[in-house]
């Protein structure tokens, strides 16, 4: 028996992978850790489970296996609630009352045979590291992205070496066997599907540290949460985006940008060298003379120069005096041009102007929560877009010599840590009563205000972790204790909260690279993509800003949001892209420094000058 | 708490019965000038606008029994859902032909009461191009008479005499005065060219009904006394339930007096105080205006008396039990720069400063004589009218608990919420 309410929760996996990085010091779920296939870890499992509820897959041996190396020990519970608000614990209970029943009503588990092509794979491989099951196909076979049908691979294979992708792209080219290279598949445009083959790099982890040619030679399994802890621990830092993609699929894929671009740069600004598997199955290296030219860049859809074994990343120096903190802003305009001001004057190193709906969905650890801190911060006290930037002693400094009201690391602690209290109604009716020519934020954020603050929002981590179900609080409690949980820079150094942008519903972002002396142009694309998603009824929101290469150029996000198992709300989409796609196709072609994530896509190697200026 | 004269039934007499278009019919004022037309037996379309998943209707009903309105007198009243910045009012067809053909008199209360510069786009939305489209819908019907109502403030940057007339302004304190004085010029051309009476009413600061204290707005007067005693609250809490902690860091402790010490200073200035006027004497003067002057004209709702802010903290501190609170000279602040308390009320101080102490003296000669005909007194503002309103403010928990009086099951919803629905699009 399965229960609907727990089958439109596993439908519901955003596929965002963070149930397969440590990112709350909780530990990874076993199974995942040992088995590696996507399967294993909670995300797999939510798919399996909707799966089996809608009679896709069988209940075969790999199924049966899958389901017992589940200990019920909770992670996934704590994890996905911290970014999803779901409770998969209950979809993984299901799945053993499934099974037992199964099995309890005399019923047979299936063997799935194994083919010649599977055989040879597992020739290569090993015999644990391919598979043809369905129920591990099944996790490899669709994300939320709305554009695209689920497809079933007929093989997924996890290799372990170099030698061995190699050896899987021969292969698959002498059996006319398509294929596609999987990182952890947080993409989510449906890019990690193949009718074929699935080469899923989970076990290539190997991270190697050369600091005296400030270089980190990665694995392509290695995701950036883990390689930003490796570097960490020896004083470094990497330029990393989202927690759990693969960062040599991150850099391949979308040029990884961040907030950090401002300082790092993008594309091949990440790294020294990327080492490659071409598809004749041959290694190269990108800065061989013979190398292709990766390093160029095309405007139309072009296939990535193969798959990469190894990227050469960049290390970057951390000073001890870092911090972070946020410049509040009334409008849009104010706030892009003093982010342009400082990428130009080389003030700060990760800058990024965000919205109420990020800086609240960020922030809190419920969606209810974040709904009333949004009205708090940009209704009640006029806080309408933040300039968040990280910098050392010096720039916080000259910020503070430029800016009167500085939200800065104390301050911010104060709010998250007393967050559902910024957001309790009374408080909220006094603040929304502050009539005047100056936004009540001005007022609130001063340092004398601070005692008056600390009273009203009683910042602890009890009081943060007040808005969680109950049985979470102790949890939140100890979570929130951690200084790291409350410190901008290591958030944004490792990212843990920008999942949490989907919490409603499935994103559906729009990258565009700008020019920063163009807010006009940065507004118009944030008006007319905010007024074809309304023209369609789709929720839409803001993201973020970030200036690049000394404030010439920045890269904005805009997302849409859709609940992805929502036909409708697909055929919206659909729609949609029927004007966004024109809109941006055109922008990109006639407006200098516009350029559509769309033709970055698999040219991340490309320099950034080779598209931003051309 | 509850007043006698809470409950409105038909109890007038149903001479010259005329309809009635009232704006702003879920503010303050709109709302009890509806209330009383509808007393008198006169039929009222309400123009109100839906909020937060509330329909006009909804927030209109909830109103009606805020005011106790019976049934049959519910019935003379009829809420059109409309917009005041929206063309034609947003109206429904119908609707528009309704007040075209059936409206004899408008009374315009919507108005976006801001004073912050920063929502200047908005306040001229409501304010002038609102009235304008008022304006635009009526000109065809049948209405012949128009009420204003304006504010005192429209006097703007001035000491002295105000007077009782249209008169030249070069300046004002916020955005707020200086659209309502321009709602009366674009009044006083529209009126003037379609031969159409018009009634200016400018009160000056209106606060809840004298005897009752019953109000349903919560702000002027009343929003720093709410802020001192959200602190009180707090900082009670704070000293009995952990030991003071927070109340140490800013000074605040429980006097031998047994009165809460909040260390909030207020910068005094010579002036003569503020002009308040209860809404019972606001509508008792309007309805006698109304009877007594066919023709029209300007007229200054207001308090011959002011209140000194100075007395105003001694009630503060008598009702609230709170110490610490007091009058300040400018240069003490020099000495011992403000906290953050002081801070807060700084800003409120700036943002009413001009009506806080004012030095200005509306006159009101017309209207005084029309209401001494007519035994309508403005009282004063006596400690003992301060703790009636005060006492129902705390009571309502400062317009939060409005509704859940006499079951009427709409706890916590306030007709002021400005709440908003969380996925909107921002930048640009
Ligand atoms: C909530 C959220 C926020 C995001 N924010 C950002 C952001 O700020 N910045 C940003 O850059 N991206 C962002 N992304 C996008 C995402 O992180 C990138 O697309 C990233 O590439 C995903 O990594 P992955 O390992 O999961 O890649 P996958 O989804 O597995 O693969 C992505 C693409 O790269 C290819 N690929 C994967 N590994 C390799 C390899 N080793 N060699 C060659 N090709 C490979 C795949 O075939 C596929 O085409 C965000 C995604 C989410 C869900
Ligand atoms: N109260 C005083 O002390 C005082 C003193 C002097 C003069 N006045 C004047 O008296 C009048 C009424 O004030 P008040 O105290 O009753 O204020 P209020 O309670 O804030 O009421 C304002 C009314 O106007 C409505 N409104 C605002 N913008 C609107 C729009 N765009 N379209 C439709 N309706 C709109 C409001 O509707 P919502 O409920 O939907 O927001 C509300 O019903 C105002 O003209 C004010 O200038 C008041």
């Amino acid at each position: 028996m399965f229960s609907e309410q727990t089958r439109q929760m596993a439908a519901q996996c955003r596929h965002y992978a963070m149930c397969k990085i440590d990112y709350l010091g909780t530990g990874i779920c076993a199974s995942g850790m040992e088995n590696h296939y996507v399967s294993h870890f909670p995300q797999g499992r939510m798919d399996i489970y909707d799966a089996l509820a809608r009679e896709l897959i069988p209940i075969t041996r790999g199924l049966a296996e899958i389901v017992d190396s589940c200990d019920l020990c909770g992670i996934c519970d704590k994890q996905c609630h911290f970014v999803t608000g779901m409770r998969p614990l209950e979809v993984m209970k299901g799945l053993k009352q499934h099974l037992k029943e199964w099995i309890d009503q005399g019923n047979d588990i299936i063997p799935v045979e194994s083919d010649p092509e599977l055989d040879a794979l597992r020739e290569i491989v090993g015999w644990r590291w391919a598979t043809n099951d369905p129920a591990v196909l099944v996790t490899y076979a669709n994300d939320p992205f709305p554009l695209a049908e689920m497809r079933m691979p007929r093989y997924v294979a996890l290799p372990g070496t170099r030698d061995e992708v190699a050896a899987l792209v021969r292969f698959a080219n002498a059996r006319g066997i398509p294929y596609v290279v999987r990182g952890n598949g947080g993409s989510v445009f449906g890019f990690v599907f193949s009718d074929g083959l699935v080469m899923d790099m989970h076990r290539m982890k190997g991270i190697e540290i050369d600091a005296e040619n400030w270089v980190v030679l990665v694995e392509p399994g290695v995701t950036s949460f883990e390689l930003q802890q490796a570097v960490v621990k020896r004083g470094f830092r990497v330029n990393t985006a989202e927690p759990a993609a693969t960062v040599c699929g991150n850099i391949v894929c979308t040029g990884l940008f961040s907030t950090w671009a401002n300082a790092y740069g993008v594309n091949a600004d990440s790294f020294v060298d990327m080492e490659f598997v071409d598809n004749k199955g041959d290694i190269f290296r990108l800065n061989a003379p013979a190398a292709p030219n990766a390093f160029c860049f095309e405007h139309k859809l072009t296939p990535a120069p193969g798959i990469c074994i190894r990227a050469h990343v960049r290390l970057h120096p951390v000073t001890g005096d870092e911090e972070g903190w946020f410049v509040p802003f009334a409008s849009f305009e104010e706030a892009a041009a003093f982010a342009r001001e400082m990428s130009q004057r080389r003030i700060g190193l990760a800058i990024g102007v965000l919205g109420g709906h990020y800086l609240s969905t960020f922030m809190s650890p419920s969606a209810a929560l974040a709904d009333n801190v949004r009205f708090s911060l940009t209704e009640a006290i006029g806080l309408d877009y933040v300039v968040f930037m990280i910098g050392d002693r010096f720039a916080r400094e000259a910020v503070n010599a430029m800016q009167e009201v500085v939200i800065d690391q104390d301050l911010f602690r104060m709010f998250m840590l007393g967050l559902p209290r910024l957001a309790d109604d009374e408080w909220l009716d006094l603040v929304s009563g502050m009539d005047g020519d100056r936004p009540p934020y001005e007022i609130l954020l001063q340092r004398e205000m601070r005692p008056v603050l600390d009273a009203v929002l009683q910042p602890s981590p009890e009081t943060a972790a007040r808005q969680v179900d109950e049985d979470l609080r102790e949890f939140y409690t100890k979570l929130y204790a951690r200084p790291e949980m409350t410190d901008m820079v290591w958030l944004n150094m490792f990212r843990i909260l920008s999942a949490r942008m989907s919490r409603r519903k499935h994103m559906f972002a729009f990258l565009v690279y700008v020019p920063m002396d163009r807010v006009d142009v940065i507004e118009q694309i944030c008006t007319a993509l905010g007024r074809i998603a309304d023209d369609y009824g789709i929720d839409n929101d803001y993201g973020f800003l970030t200036p690049l290469d000394m404030g010439k150029r920045g890269i904005l996000e805009y997302d849409y949001y859709i609940d992805h198992q929502d036909p409708a709300e697909k055929e919206k989409i659909r729609k949609a892209a029927v004007v966004f796609e024109p809109f941006l196709d055109n922008l990109s072609a006639t407006t200098k420094g516009v350029k559509w994530l769309k033709y970055i896509f698999s040219q991340g190697c490309a320099r950034k000058e080779a598209f931003l200026y051309t | 708490m509850e007043s006698q004269a809470r409950s409105v039934r038909i109890t007038y007499p149903i001479n010259h019965q005329k309809t009635f278009l009232v704006t702003g019919g879920t503010g303050f004022l709109g709302s009890h000038l509806a209330v009383r037309l509808l007393a008198y037996g006169h039929r009222v379309f309400l123009l109100a606008r839906g909020r937060k998943g509330d329909s006009a209707v909804a927030r209109v009903r909830r109103l009606l029994d805020w005011f106790d309105v019976d049934d049959g007198t519910r019935s003379m009243l009829e809420v059109l859902e409309g917009e005041m910045a929206q063309p034609l009012l947003g109206l429904n067809e119908g609707d528009v032909q309704a007040v075209i053909g059936r409206v004899d008199e408008i009374v315009h209360c919507a108005s976006d009461t801001s004073f912050s510069a920063r929502k200047r786009d908005h306040v001229v939305r409501t304010n002038i191009e609102g009235l304008q489209n008022l304006l635009e819908v009526v000109q065809e019907g049948r209405c012949r008479a128009f009420h204003l109502i304006s504010t005192a403030y429209v006097a703007g940057m001035v000491s002295g005499v105000c007077r009782e007339a249209f008169g030249d302004v070069e300046a004002f304190h916020n955005i707020y005065e200086e659209t309502k004085f321009r709602a009366e010029r674009i009044a006083a051309d529209h009126c003037d060219q379609n031969g159409i009476v018009l009634y200016v009413h400018r009160p000056s600061i209106v606060y809840g009904d004298a005897n009752s204290g019953r109000t349903l707005l919560f702000n002027a007067l009343y929003y720093p006394i709410r802020t001192l005693n959200y602190f009180q609250r707090l900082y009670t809490r704070d000293i009995q339930e952990n030991n003071g902690e927070k109340a140490q860091g800013m000074g605040v402790h429980m006097a031998s007096d047994g009165t809460l010490y909040l260390p909030v200073r207020i910068e005094s200035l010579d002036a003569s105080g503020v002009n308040l006027v209860p809404v019972n004497h606001f509508v008792a003067a309007f309805m006698a205006i109304r009877k007594e002057k066919p023709e029209g004209g300007v007229f200054h709702i207001v308090n011959s008396r002011n209140t000194a802010i100075r007395q105003l903290v001694v009630y503060i501190r008598r009702f609230f039990q709170l110490s610490g609170i007091r009058i300040a000279e400018p240069d003490e602040f020099i000495k011992q720069p403000k906290n953050g308390l002081e801070l807060l009320f700084e800003n409120h101080i700036q943002v009413y400063g001009s009506y806080m102490r004012d030095s200005r003296v509306f006159e009101n000669s017309r209207t005084a004589a029309i209401l001494a005909g007519q035994d309508v007194v403005c009282p004063d503002f006596s400690y003992e009218t301060f703790a009636t309103c005060m006492r129902y403010a705390v009571d309502m928990d400062w317009g939060r608990r409005l509704y859940q009086e006499g079951d009427t099951g709409c706890a916590k919803k306030s007709l002021m919420d400005t709440k908003r629905s969380p996925h909107r699009k921002s930048a640009g």
